[in-house]
């Protein structure tokens, strides 16, 4: 229960970083499609390299890019669009891996890949979620500058010599990192919760690029502790615990948000009546 | 006439995307200093036009010199302003960190902000009258303060060539006047700006000069020398619009008598 603490805090730091930049993008739901379509690499990874946690990693990598890269020449040489192309295609990967995992001779928990399970982060899964999220926290020091600008305003990013295209795929392969880095301790399909809730929890709240990034740092950091000890006391999956105290956190800021929560709108709404009715009086 | 005092080149310049010819052998001249409106109607190569300067399109033919050198050289001279609609004006994020933008070309991954490209934000800030606004969220700016912005970060860019892509849309009649003034005084301070513009009366008023485009060049020069009405008729009338009959919504219409 220690370890997978330690790895779900670990990737909080990395999630919430990554999360804010595809909320900011506009690719919460190309980070969903990557998370079911590492799920063929890992079959036969296992396949081949038996469960060596190295092998279902680049197995994963591997196929969440070639979902990546393949939707992106679909969108370019059909008439296809690019979000329709990566809709089929993550769901024809996750159909094969499916498929490859019925045919195993050894039965991988499909439940696991799912939902993890937070007892049996092994020290090497910590090591795993440990690199995944300093190479993520120093790429994302590094390239910064390029990071906010290809988000914020990709043509001026170009116009100033700027390599979207690179940029771009750094943060693909952080995302399906993560994703399988999250996989032990969440389940792939609910550590994206952990990349994408605190983030939009955040630009709910914030106003300010960096306040946005730490904000949604803090945000999945609070919800890993307090999952991870809901999980330990009362049996519930730990990836489950987690994504629900975070949509719990999300819930409320959507109503309570002090700019653009609903309790707002709607008192505005009303006011907006009150002061028709007293022009009409 | 010196070449040294044109600072953009074109020579036999093409375009292509894939089947469709966007520019057809366009040769011209852009003098230093000057304030440029391009012309034109709807797919006439204006967008084109502007990527070309930058060097984003493979050329079919000719070439693009800029200053003395080629095109890849010159990248830092140039500032490019997207249209204002492709921004996501709810980003999270201050004007005075879009203005510092304009800094990121120069800094290495590793290196901060030193007091000279303060310096340049500030002077940024102030010549476009957007000091007061510098801590606020760009959400909550107006059309004509947005432009400003953008504006600001080129400066902050420190380029002498500016490159609009249709600054004027959406921009209310004063926010209109206020950035055809500015565009006018840094006419002044010899900077040249290229500009993509929809209107011909604004043009007129806020432009030296102007190209006009139909895929390909119908005429650069002197705005009022470009937007003649011959010139007019021929870049917008042809070739689709001959097939209408002039006289059918004459005859078909009744007056009162």
């Amino acid at each position: 229960m220690q370890r997978g603490l330690i790895s779900a805090l670990l990737l909080s730091i990395s999630g919430g970083l990554l999360g804010s930049i595809l909320v900011l993008r506009r690719l919460s739901l190309m980070g969903d499609a990557l998370s079911h379509s590492v799920l063929p690499g890992i079959a036969i990874a296992w396949l081949l390299c038996g469960p060596s946690p190295v092998a279902l990693f680049i197995g994963a990598l591997i196929a969440g890019l070639l979902t990546a890269l393949g939707s992106a020449a679909l969108s370019r040489l059909t008439k296809v669009k690019e979000d329709a192309a990566f809709g089929s295609l993550f769901i024809v990967f996750f159909g094969a891996g499916v498929a490859l995992l019925s045919r195993l001779p050894v039965r991988i928990n499909l439940e696991n890949f799912l939902f993890g399970s937070i007892l049996s982060v092994s020290p090497s899964d910590i090591k795993l979620s440990l690199s995944v999220s300093a190479l993520t926290v120093v790429i994302f020091i590094i390239a910064r500058r390029g990071i906010l600008l290809e988000t914020f305003d990709p043509s001026f990013h170009r116009a100033t010599g700027g390599k979207g295209g690179f940029i771009h795929a750094l943060l693909l392969i952080l995302t399906v990192l993560n994703l399988v880095a999250g996989m032990q301790t969440m389940g792939v399909i609910l550590s994206l919760g952990l990349f994408l809730l605190p983030a939009v929890t955040a630009y709910l709240w914030c106003e300010t690029f960096l306040k946005l990034l730490l904000t949604a740092c803090i945000l999945a950091l609070i919800s890993s502790f307090a999952g991870i000890l809901i999980s330990y006391y009362t049996g519930i999956a730990s990836g489950a615990c987690i994504v629900l105290c975070l949509g719990t956190i999300f819930i409320i800021s959507v109503i309570f948000s002090p700019k653009h929560g609903v309790l707002r709108k709607l008192i505005e709404s009303i006011n907006q009546h009150r002061s028709v009715n007293h022009s009409l009086d | 006439m010196s070449d040294a005092h044109n600072i953009i080149r074109f020579r036999e310049v093409g375009v292509r995307y894939g089947a469709h010819t966007a520019l057809k052998d366009l040769s011209l001249d852009i003098p230093c200093g000057s304030i440029t409106a391009i012309l034109g109607p709807n797919g006439a190569g204006k967008s084109t036009f502007l990527k070309a300067c930058l060097g984003w399109l493979p050329l079919s033919h000719g070439e693009i010199r800029i200053g003395d050198k080629h095109l890849e050289h010159a990248l830092p001279r140039l500032a490019y302003l997207p249209q204002r609609q492709t921004i996501d004006w709810d980003f999270p994020i201050t004007v005075r960190r879009v203005v510092e933008q304009g800094r990121y070309p120069r800094l290495k991954p590793w290196q901060r902000f030193k007091a000279s490209d303060h310096q340049a934000v500030n002077h940024a800030l102030e010549e476009l009258g957007i000091t007061a606004l510098a801590q606020r969220p760009i959400s909550q700016l107006s059309a004509g303060q947005q432009q400003r912005v953008f504006l600001a970060r080129a400066l902050a860019q420190g380029a002498d060539i500016f490159l609009l892509d249709e600054p004027f849309t959406g921009l209310d009649a004063t926010a209109t006047d206020e950035l055809a003034h500015i565009l006018r005084s840094w006419e002044v301070q010899g900077r040249t700006v290229l500009a993509a513009v929809h209107d011909f009366d604004l043009a007129k008023k806020a432009f030296g000069r102007g190209i006009l485009l139909a895929n390909k060049l119908i005429a650069s020069g002197p705005i009022l020398s470009v937007l003649t009405e011959a010139n007019i008729d021929l870049a917008y009338k042809a070739p689709r619009l001959f097939e209408i009959d002039p006289l059918k919504h004459a005859r078909s219409a009744s007056f009162p008598s």
